[in-house]
């Protein structure tokens, strides 16, 4: 446990650095573009808008508004969550020549890709919600009330989980062929685009997906406000329990990455 | 076992082997003498594949203020020796301890990627090494000199030349002074114009530093800057003694 907690002394240690080149990537992505950053969220509203009319027409949505806000919630909480966990297993080889010449710790790459993860969900989300509040008003009101939880729950979610799929990808290459799979069929299967009544008797299926159950309590929340802790608490102390996990095997597996990436 | 220095020793390494595991296809299917030539290192199989044995009970001292050549022909395990010692490899078994950071020059990449600036590479050196940006006009204002970017620090590194890089690199991490340098020589310094310039300030951060582990093929580089020479051939120290004798030892015995 002591080796976990110098891991977390150096990862304070570090922030600086590596939110900072975090940031410089978000930067650098939408450098020569007219609208910077802004296209993060607005690249989400583009997909919110035309599912919402598709699939509002197919499932004969009657409160259009209340889909609208449903599915725009949980496509862009989705969309941060997969792409966290898509780029997960390829952390480590892309930082290959780091990891065997320098010696930076290796939580410093994870942090970094989760900074920049964490950037890019917060200015999409900050859009999104911003375009939804005109449709149900009270969603800035439950996001700094009852949504503050489940959203400290995706941001920890999205670090502990691709950290856990690095370690696995650098030593199963298959893991990257699995995982674009695995989403796909995970999104398909979780009430997004349609509600989870919807599902019939499959409806355990989306409580066992931890992706949905992650984003479902955020989505929950900031939809329907009110005072429920017990969930995003639960949720809270199985994330901790997560990062730390995560942790304890990246210390494990330390000695092993210069030589598997 | 020689020591020289103020006989504080900063590194000790007790039996130290190194046991890497091979998983790759191209590994299993090379013939041993070919892995043998690159690695340097005994080739045996476990129950678990293919393991090279990169260091083979390793033991020595070496004390603060010490200057140490590590000699050896490629693949004798110099380098192998600076990864372990500086931390990013690990010791399989054997007892290895280190009483202050050794800091690795190995590297030849940037921390952040090529798609960003140079001032940014050189913001996310800094603030990992001070965590902070206080100071860091002044240290950019050196590096942007020395290195001869100019306006060009602004530009994404992929836009730069080989050269370009490798000179923004050298004078990176040839700023500010370490407790303890673990040095390659093959850490490059860019361009033959840039390189006098590149071996004056490597000699002032050498001299720099507290202690000194050097490993190089260049007698004339190690008798500049060392005084005690361990000699490595197949992942063991065969010799440990003042440098001199130690040079002797490696071309009677290892050539």
């Amino acid at each position: 446990m002591s080796t976990a907690a110098n891991t977390l002394r150096y990862a304070w240690s570090s922030r600086r650095a590596w939110w900072f080149t975090a940031t410089a990537r978000t930067r650098d992505r939408f450098a020569r573009t007219t609208l910077g950053s802004f296209w993060l969220g607005l690249s989400n509203l583009l997909s919110v808008a035309v599912l919402a009319v598709v699939y509002g027409t197919v499932f004969k949505v009657e409160d259009f508004r209340s889909y609208v806000v449903y599915l725009g919630i949980g496509l862009v909480v989705w969309n941060a969550i997969a792409g966290a966990v898509q780029s997960a297993p390829n952390l480590f080889r892309s930082n290959a020549n780091n990891l065997k010449n320098t010696n930076i710790h290796p939580i410093f790459y994870s942090l970094e890709e989760w900074s920049f993860q964490v950037q890019s969900f917060l200015q999409s989300c900050g859009l999104v919600l911003l375009v939804l509040t005109f449709f149900q008003p009270g969603l800035p009101l439950n996001l700094l009330t009852t949504g503050v939880i489940p959203l400290v729950n995706v941001l920890l979610f999205i670090y502990w989980v691709p950290l856990l799929l690095c370690l696995l990808g650098a030593h199963f290459e298959d893991l990257f062929q699995l995982v674009p799979i695995a989403l796909q069929l995970m999104f398909l299967l979780s009430p997004i685009l349609y509600e989870k009544k919807a599902l019939g008797e499959l409806s355990w299926t989306a409580d066992l997906n931890p992706l949905y159950v992650v984003m479902n309590s955020f989505r929950h929340a900031l939809i329907h406000g009110g005072f429920e802790v017990t969930h995003p608490i639960l949720l809270l102390i199985g994330n901790l329990f997560g990062i730390l996990a995560s942790i304890h095997i990246l210390e494990k597996q330390r000695k092993n990455l210069p030589f598997l990436v | 076992m020689m020591t020289t220095g103020d006989t504080t020793p900063i590194l000790e390494l007790h039996d130290v082997w190194l046991r890497i595991s091979v998983n790759t296809r191209e590994a299993r299917t090379l013939k041993k003498a070919i892995i043998h030539s690159v690695t340097g290192g005994a080739l045996r199989q476990t129950a678990h594949g293919t393991e090279i044995v990169a260091l083979r009970g390793v033991t020595c001292t070496i004390n603060h203020g010490e200057r140490i050549a590590l000699i050896g022909h490629n693949g004798a395990g110099k380098t192998t020796f600076l990864r372990l010692v500086s931390g990013i490899y690990h010791a399989t078994s054997g007892r290895f301890k280190a009483s202050c950071p050794v800091f690795p020059m190995i590297q030849k990449s940037f921390i952040t990627g090529a798609e960003l600036s140079g001032v940014q590479a050189a913001k996310g050196h800094y603030l990992l090494m001070y965590g902070n940006l206080r100071g860091f006009k002044q240290y950019l204002k050196d590096i942007v000199e020395f290195s001869e970017l100019g306006d060009f620090i602004h530009l994404p590194i992929k836009g730069y030349s080989e050269g370009m890089s490798a000179r923004l690199l050298f004078a990176l991490l040839t700023s500010g002074s370490h407790d303890c340098l673990a040095l390659d020589e093959g850490f490059g310094a860019g361009d033959a114009r840039f390189f006098e310039r590149a071996q004056n300030r490597l000699e002032q951060f050498i001299q720099a530093a507290g202690t000194l582990i050097l490993a190089s093929h260049s007698d004339s580089l190690l008798k500049q800057f060392c005084k005690r020479g361990l000699v490595f051939n197949q992942g063991q120290i065969v010799f440990d003694g003042p440098l001199e004798e130690s040079l002797s030892y490696y071309h009677e015995h290892c050539c």
